[in-house]
């Protein structure tokens, strides 16, 4: 294969014919995915309509879809509880943590990916890596009792230690300020493992002549790593970003519900968009504001990933999404 | 979008189109609450044939559990789909019985145009104490009336302390003891005992563990407010007689801001600076764990109980110890929320509302079909003993276990072992005592706050549970959360609750 | 970062570690990366040890790594479950096989196309693609449609149907083609009268193999997790997946717990019928072991650029 790399001719003009019966099946491959995407991801779209609406339940009288016809339309009043002066706190909480751990997971992953890259032995390096996918396995209810485990201000490990030692027992679950620390540990420890197998296996996408040209020009283990291995994940690195750009205003449901086991005095610190959504949603059961709110997401996820996206294809158009 | 919708409705048309097959019965799906079952195939053989039979009718129920059932009653209903007939319904899950009876979801059972319950629910009106159809009784989308039939069961509440009498008397002191002394006065007994236990054993011991929103309520008889399934209201009770209006008159106020409330979290928090308390049920997800290990396994003096009739036998067996359950008010009280605590719901989307109607009244009229559908076959599942009491068959009943109390009238089944033959007449004659609240039948509409209750619920999230359970400073925690709350608009709340139950009360 | 040159061996052309970091930072990167490897694995130890804990264990000194006595009632407990149990497993293994092969095919289909640059509407897909990931209509609509529409609803397809494409690993995927594949490759295979099929099937795939057993082991790991589509459209016992069985004993307890203050006595009873803590522990073993086996297989082929590296060097 490497081979036939090396002698491929330079690239050349194609006939315009050609071209167009291979247009056709290119276009063929695209059918499945598109079938599915129209259908399960386009037609519901009819729902954000629901936003602006109270809603009105479907009968025989009037059934779906005519209910939504009847619905009373109520303009913006579904999105109102998101900005009341308390929810200030929620969204600090969402942004924050995301930005954090974008830029942290972003920089530990590549680091691990590349540390991997350059084990010498590499049943070792398969080892590791084996037991660092692991924890992506694992549910966040059954993280939150291993957490628990530690924690439980009765029975927990650590808290346990601390009274033996007679030294001050911290109260895990009633102190907010432990927390961030906690939730960005238990963030990392469970995605790091996924995004490093990604970044791995786009390193050992990268031609290994690459490397050897460059170290037979004298280029430094660090040189290489700046010159060969970051340009050529890139791509893969920008993807990510922006697509974890556009989930700014999303949280992970499961890490900040489960794992401080709805503790309310950590609330301050735990509450984030996804949670404030659903405890308003068990309690009133308003289907207009909980679509409302997932609209909101949507659409700030859309014009900062527009955003970030413009900005990299202004300066590597090759890499931009689309 | 407009092709599709026109589309969609073309599609549902056709479907509608196909008629019934005149002869062959019916067949009616009903969505259950809280079940265990995994193996029905023998129970719906025989009952299906039987009734065909009687009324033309077969059943085909789908046996949701407690962890299914709100998901799929949400989606069915916010669907519209016809998937089924008969829905279990209530008061006090996401699943709420009058939010959805007004926004539609519900055929109105007594419809003055369309009278199912008069035409083909004779039996069953009978059959029902008129205090449970008067419960039912709400504003729905047709005008109000019935929207469901709510199931004859523990219908009045019974809010209590449980108390470890065993533990209590090992260090001299008797229930009267407790009694007397009331919430604010247990200090020494606790201490007493929390010392006595942890020079015994060496462990920490908790003597006070129990459940934060309901010794709110035993201290202050505030019971829930129909509607307000977060208690974000009070209304205070009368101590005396229940039927009677409270201190504050028919009225509901603002849980937290009261007098009362802050005397009553005072206490609490002393009483867990004290270590009576244990800390993790001041924690959301570990606090029903925490305090149900301390009840099953006695480790506890005093702790709380939404009880029934009856239930201290089961308890002390269970735990090998004497429990005594110390009601907090004069007698149980009827409110909305037992009332409402268990009802089938004709789906509005269903096809045959007729013939769902007459399933339900023949099976809560019927012993023999309720029986069947509870405790599945005789011979089989259990079998009767010469005091005509159920013992249950272990095998066969774990894979056949429906939520007894969600199918509808209890008092027609056979009692089970250990209850005595009188016990359906007991029961009976028990709950006939209760008192109605004067707000009975009231159930608070807060469709038109949800902005302003949804900011709210996240607001007193943060402390309740903290506050009921004393884990919070009350010197700045109380008056943090009353000024977060009036910010947000909590009198609003308050106001259009007591503007509406006004309007109730002058119906 | 401290990787530091070996400049030496990579001049003197015959060293034994040509062109490698010097064994200093390579024992640096063994610490840290064996120790973070390590905290990753050790949780799920302890659910093992906690699964064969007694429950006397556990009510006296809590969840703990050297628990006072052993136990295998939780696992007796797991297999009262019987048929359920081995019925669940079948389900899983149905589910995910069947899904992760439909969605990887489609997954590579959709993701090669969007990689030539020469592809004309590459730039329309991309975007269907892609918009989807940030516009959905929420949760009621598409259960309309996928429920009284498509029929997705007590069958197979409901469980695998819904969960085929995921817009993210179409763009991984697509990434993939871009970092590992040069494009004169293609164009030389059209000179040489491929047939774009051929083209993929022939020469492109077998150098994506490790971006594609990336995306089957994702793909697969998504399908064997699933809860939710069970949950949604099916009341069948006999469909449901082995991780349904475990959150249904989770929600259970959670929904009980929740509405105690409501349910009173009838929860306490309820709640009495409840899987132990460490039937859970049992469960989440079961679920977690098939992974474990299955991932070194994949691992072999996501590794296989490291080894090819090695041997060249």
């Amino acid at each position: 294969m490497q081979d036939y790399t090396k002698t491929a001719p330079k690239s050349r003009p194609l006939v315009s014919s050609a071209r167009l019966k291979k247009g056709f099946w290119l276009t063929t491959m695209m059918l499945p995915v598109t079938i599915w995407l129209l259908l399960i991801r386009y037609l519901p779209m009819f729902g954000i309509m629901m936003s602006f609406l109270n809603y009105r339940l479907p009968s025989r009288k009037i059934p779906f879809p005519r209910n939504l016809l009847h619905s009373e339309w109520v303009g913006l009043k579904n999105f109102s509880f998101l900005f009341s002066a308390d929810s200030l706190v929620m969204i600090r909480n969402t942004l924050g943590y995301n930005v954090l751990w974008i830029f942290l997971g972003l920089i530990i992953s590549v680091t691990f990916a590349i540390m991997m890259s350059e084990l010498t032995r590499k049943f070792v390096a398969k080892t590791y890596q084996t037991m660092m996918f692991f924890p992506y396995f694992l549910s966040w209810v059954v993280v939150a009792y291993f957490l628990f485990a530690f924690l439980d201000p009765t029975n927990g490990m650590i808290t346990q230690a601390q009274r033996r030692a007679g030294g001050e027992v911290i109260d895990w679950y009633n102190s907010p300020g432990y927390w961030p620390f906690i939730l960005t540990l238990c963030s990392m420890w469970k995605n790091t493992g996924y995004s490093t197998v990604l970044y791995l296996s786009a390193i050992t996408g990268i031609d290994r002549s690459q490397y050897e040209a460059a170290a037979v020009d004298g280029a430094t283990k660090w040189q290489q790593m700046i010159h060969v291995t970051l340009p050529h994940l890139r791509p893969m690195i920008i993807i990510l970003l922006i697509m974890n750009v556009g989930k700014i205003f999303n949280a992970d449901f499961g890490l900040f519900w489960s794992v401080p086991m709805n503790s309310s005095a950590l609330y301050p610190v735990t509450q984030v968009v996804d949670t404030y959504v659903y405890r308003a949603y068990t309690t009133t059961g308003n289907v207009g504001m909980s679509t409302a709110a997932g609209f909101l997401q949507n659409l700030v996820g859309f014009i900062c990933i527009m955003a970030a996206n413009t900005i990299v294809r202004k300066v590597d158009a090759d890499s931009a999404l689309f | 979008m407009k092709k599709f919708l026109s589309l969609l409705l073309a599609a549902m048309m056709l479907l509608a189109a196909i008629p019934a097959m005149a002869d062959s019965p019916v067949e009616i799906t009903i969505l259950l609450e809280g079940n265990n079952v995994t193996d029905d195939a023998a129970v719906l053989e025989q009952l299906n044939a039987y009734l065909a039979e009687k009324i033309g009718v077969t059943v085909k129920p789908v046996w949701g559990t407690w962890s299914n059932f709100n998901d799929l009653a949400l989606n069915a209903v916010n669907s519209g789909s016809d998937e089924y007939d008969i829905m279990f319904t209530c008061s006090w899950t996401s699943n709420e019985y009058a939010p959805y009876a007004q926004k539609g979801a519900f055929v109105r059972l007594d419809d003055p145009d369309d009278n199912l319950l008069a035409e083909y629910g004779k039996e069953l009106a009978e059959a029902l104490p008129a205090i449970l159809l008067e419960g039912a009784v709400t504003d729905g989308i047709d005008g109000e009336g019935i929207y469901a039939v709510p199931g004859f069961k523990d219908f009045a509440q019974m809010n209590t302390w449980d108390v470890n009498v065993t533990l209590l008397e090992k260090y001299g002191y008797t229930l009267e003891d407790v009694e007397k002394a009331g919430f604010y006065g247990w200090g020494d007994i606790f201490a007493t005992v929390k010392a006595g236990e942890e020079a015994e054993t060496g462990e920490t011991f908790y003597p006070f563990i129990f459940e934060g929103a309901v010794a709110e309520r035993n201290v202050n008889l505030t019971p829930a407010v129909a509607g307000d399934g977060n208690s974000v209201l009070s209304y205070y009770m009368n101590a005396e007689d229940a039927a009677q209006p409270g201190p504050n008159g028919n009225a509901f106020v603002s849980k937290y801001s009261t007098p009362e409330f802050e005397k009553y979290a005072k206490q609490m928090h002393e009483y867990y600076l004290a270590g009576y308390i244990d800390p993790a049920i001041a924690i959301g997800e570990t606090a029903t764990d925490a305090w149900r290990n301390a009840q099953n396994t006695a480790r506890y003096l005093i702790s709380t109980e939404v009880s029934l009739y009856g239930y201290e036998v089961t308890t002390s067996a269970q735990r090998g110890i004497q429990v005594a359950y110390i009601m907090s008010t004069d007698s149980p009280y009827i409110d909305n929320t037992s009332v409402q605590g268990a009802m089938m719901a004709i789906s509005a989307n269903s096809a045959h509302p007729v013939e769902a109607m007459k399933f339900l009244n023949i099976l809560n009229t019927d012993a023999y079909v309720m029986t069947l559908m509870n405790y599945g076959i005789e011979g089989v599942h259990y079998t009767l003993n010469d005091n005509g009491e159920v013992v249950f068959n272990a095998d066969a009943r774990a894979t056949y276990s429906p939520w007894t109390n969600g199918l509808g009238n209890v008092t027609i089944l056979p009692p089970q072992e250990g209850q005595g033959a009188d016990f359906q007449e007991r029961f009976a004659a028990f709950y006939a005592g209760a008192k109605k609240l004067p707000i009975y039948g009231f159930t608070f509409d807060k469709s038109s706050l949800d902005t302003e209750f949804a900011t709210i619920v996240n607001i007193k999230d943060q402390y309740a549970l903290r506050l009921f359970t004393g884990a919070a400073d009350v010197d700045t925690e109380l008056p943090e959360l009353i000024q977060k709350l009036n910010d947000a608009g909590i009198q609003k709340i308050v106001d259009e609750a007591n503007a509406q139950l006004e309007a109730f009360l002058a119906d | 970062m401290t990787v530091k040159a070996n400049t030496r061996t990579v001049k003197g052309n015959h060293s034994f570690r040509l062109n490698q970091i010097s064994r200093r930072t390579e024992a640096l990167f063994h610490v840290i990366l064996g120790l973070f490897a390590l905290a990753c694995i050790i949780p799920f130890l302890f659910v093992i040890i906690i699964s064969f804990s007694s429950e006397d264990s556990i009510r006296t000194i809590g969840y703990s790594f050297t628990p006072t006595a052993w136990s295998l009632s939780a696992y007796e407990q797991v297999f009262k479950m019987g048929d359920q149990l081995w019925r669940s497993y079948f389900n899983s293994f149905l589910i995910t096989i069947v899904g992760t092969v439909l969605s990887v095919a489609m997954c590579v289909l959709y993701a090669y196309p969007l990689y030539r640059k020469d592809y004309k509407l590459r730039g329309f897909f991309s975007f269907l693609n892609f918009f989807t990931m940030i516009f959905g209509g929420g949760l009621i609509p598409t259960y309309i449609i996928c429920r009284n529409l498509l029929g997705l609803s007590n069958n197979y397809a409901a469980l695998i149907v819904p969960l085929l494409v995921n817009p993210f690993n179409i763009i991984v995927m697509r990434t993939f083609f871009q970092t590992s594949v040069p494009f004169d490759l293609v164009e030389a295979a059209t000179i040489d009268g491929s047939g774009e099929y051929n083209t993929l099937l022939r020469i492109i795939l077998p150098i994506v193999k490790p971006g594609i057993a990336t995306i089957a082991l994702l793909t697969s790991l998504a399908f064997w997790n699933e809860w939710f589509l069970c949950l949604l459209y099916v009341t069948d016992r006999s469909l449901y997946p082995l991780q349904y069985l475990l959150m249904e004993m989770q929600r259970n307890a959670e929904f009980l717990a929740r509405n105690s203050s409501m349910l009173g006595a009838v929860g306490a009873e309820a709640a009495k019928t409840l899987p132990t803590q460490t039937m859970r522990m049992a469960v989440v073993v079961f679920i977690v072991l098939p992974i474990a086996c299955a991932y070194p297989f994949f691992q072999r082929y996501v590794i296989a650029g490291l080894t090819i590296g090695s041997v060249k060097g």
